[in-house]
């Protein structure tokens, strides 16, 4: 290892951990010891990850309050350094981390609202792709209904919450009190997709969930109408899986239609 | 790939040592950051500003609104793209992802040019997401020469790199910032954006003249000046360009723009974002200057 490497690795040790070793490196200013001139490199390190998780975790900051959020961020950063160039990425791992930290973890709603901010992060930025619209299904002959595949968009997402996160989120976002974390008898079923430049979200039933999981997998639209008929009454499935297929049109959560068998 | 310094190998070391040809990119005026608090304003309004540089991480992302308004912005008005995560000066592999990322933004923006830092951000595979300093030695200089080399050629393009704020020097330094800037622009062909603000505060922390510094930099080499605020500790000052450029550091661009000519400047703020028009009246400030210091046609005295 070159002594340019070694310096490095110990500049960074020093950052990360209370490990002083390379201060026997470093200079005092003419006016200022190297204790306090290298820390301004400690402290920046810390304040600049808290702060991007501040400003990706928006509604979950609001929820716990600067003092918890900061003493949250500053164990997330802890545990999980930052391993991509782009800042973008980096407090990707926080609903999982809250999801399996004490004593975070014993607050399942925390995991659940940085799980829909995520998520909808990851739906304002995500690729372009075609939408579909409903012209686009006027092509297609009533007996090839049954072969249509479709494509989900790419900023479309479906995501379950044990909790009533998303009736927390809802709150936070209004700037009204947020009701009490409850955990939830059956999930909440969330569809989040990008609407021109906005993320948005809605809640759906565990039957048009099924559908939609369903359908993002490959199934065409035949297969999916016979397992709506499992759900609930038989007669009216077919018209209940166009009525959520024309929603999902109509919301701009689908790129794509194939009729390929 | 290993670009290690001092690597034992004649041919990879001549390679290094051959500085990439480029014309010098030309002067774009008065321009500013472009922060996403003011596209409205500037898509709205087209604010009289020169030109945009850009923060390059913000807009390596798949796409939605960053990227869309970006495109809006590069058909009205020149751009440069300014990177944060290069990290130039590490030791450790290069990121080729990171380097993909950035020529295909480049192929979208058509950039005036591509600039980051002389600084390393991170090594085992961890990123500090801050511009971290260097000893000035001869190993260092082969080194980040040679990435720079490296850089240029998967860009097909000359880099221009920026001299950083520094809160620290380290003993074993062997030759003064302002030496391994100079070096570094001479052999590996990379231009320079002069920060007025950095010398500024890196003089002030390490206790020497910032005019030193600004009259060892080569005339021909600065094709970007950065102007902005900092935060003074008393015993040392931050860059956290959260507040309005200082007299102190206009003083500094009198004196560069007399040693360096006419060179495309900006206002760069990162934090505490004030509305367009507090920093247009900044950007104003550093047209009106550049004009009654170089009265003339605006040749670079370079």
């Amino acid at each position: 290892m070159s002594d340019f490497a070694r310096q490095q690795g110990e500049f960074q040790r020093g950052i990360l951990t209370a490990d002083d070793s390379v201060l026997a490196e470093i200079l005092d200013s003419p006016r200022e010891k190297r204790e306090t001139l290298f820390g301004v490199y400690r402290y920046a390190y810390g304040s600049r990850l808290v702060e991007v998780m501040r400003n990706d975790h928006e509604l979950l900051h609001l929820y716990l309050g600067d003092e918890m959020f900061d003493e949250m961020g500053h164990a997330y950063v802890k545990a999980r350094p930052s391993q991509h160039p782009n800042l973008r990425w980096f407090s990707q791992g926080l609903p999982e981390f809250l999801h399996a930290t004490a004593p975070y973890s014993e607050h399942p709603v925390l995991s659940d609202l940085a799980a829909l901010e995520k998520t909808l992060n990851d739906a304002f930025d995500a690729e372009e792709a075609n939408v579909l619209a409903l012209a686009d299904m006027a092509g297609f002959a009533p007996e090839v209904w049954n072969d249509l595949k479709f494509q989900p968009h790419p900023t479309a997402s479906r995501l379950d919450l044990s909790t009533n996160a998303a009736a927390i989120w809802l709150a936070l976002k209004n700037e009204e009190a947020p009701p009490d974390a409850a955990t939830l008898e059956a999930p909440s079923r969330l569809l989040i997709w990008r609407q021109d430049v906005t993320p948005m979200f809605r809640e759906l039933t565990a039957e048009e969930a099924m559908m939609w999981d369903e359908a993002a997998t490959g199934i065409p639209f035949g297969v999916l109408c016979s397992m709506l008929a499992t759900y609930d009454d038989p007669d009216s499935a077919a018209a209940r899986g166009a009525g959520y297929l024309h929603g999902w049109i109509t919301s701009g959560t689908l790129a794509g239609v194939s009729a390929d068998e | 790939m290993n670009v290690a310094s001092r690597s034992p190998n004649p041919f990879e070391a001549a390679v290094a040592d051959r500085p990439m040809k480029s014309a010098k990119p030309p002067f774009l005026g008065f321009g500013l950051g472009l922060r996403h608090q003011h596209y409205d304003e500037i898509l709205n309004g087209n604010p009289p500003i020169d030109w945009f540089e850009v923060i390059s991480e913000n807009y390596m992302i798949p796409g939605g609104q960053p990227l869309r308004t970006l495109d809006r912005i590069c058909e009205r008005y020149p751009v440069v793209m300014h990177g944060v995560s290069l990290s130039i000066a590490s030791t450790a592999p290069p990121n080729f992802e990171y380097l993909q990322g950035l020529k295909d933004l480049a192929r979208r923006v058509e950039p005036k040019w591509v600039s980051d830092h002389l600084c390393w951000t991170g090594v085992h595979g961890k990123n500090l997401h801050d511009l971290l300093p260097i000893p000035y030695t001869s190993e260092a200089l082969d080194h980040v020469v040679s990435r720079v080399q490296l850089v240029q050629e998967f860009l097909g393009r000359a880099i221009v790199l920026e001299n950083v704020s520094t809160y620290v020097q380290f003993n074993n330094s062997e030759m003064t910032e302002w030496e391994f800037l100079s070096e570094l622009s001479r052999r590996s062909g990379c231009w320079l954006l002069f920060d007025i603000n950095n010398v500024y505060v890196s003089a002030f922390n390490h206790g020497y003249d910032p005019m030193t510094f600004l009259n060892g930099i080569p005339r021909d080499r600065v094709v970007q000046f950065h102007m902005a605020g900092h935060s003074h500790m008393g015993t040392h000052i931050i860059d956290t360009h959260d507040h309005p450029v200082c007299e102190d550091v206009w003083d500094l661009y009198v004196a560069a723009l007399k040693r360096f000519g006419r060179v495309s400047t900006m206002i760069e703020r990162d934090d505490n974002i004030p509305p367009l028009d507090e920093l247009i009246l900044e950007v104003n400030r550093t047209r009106e200057i550049a004009n009654e210091v170089l009265p003339a046609s605006g040749k670079p005295a370079g």
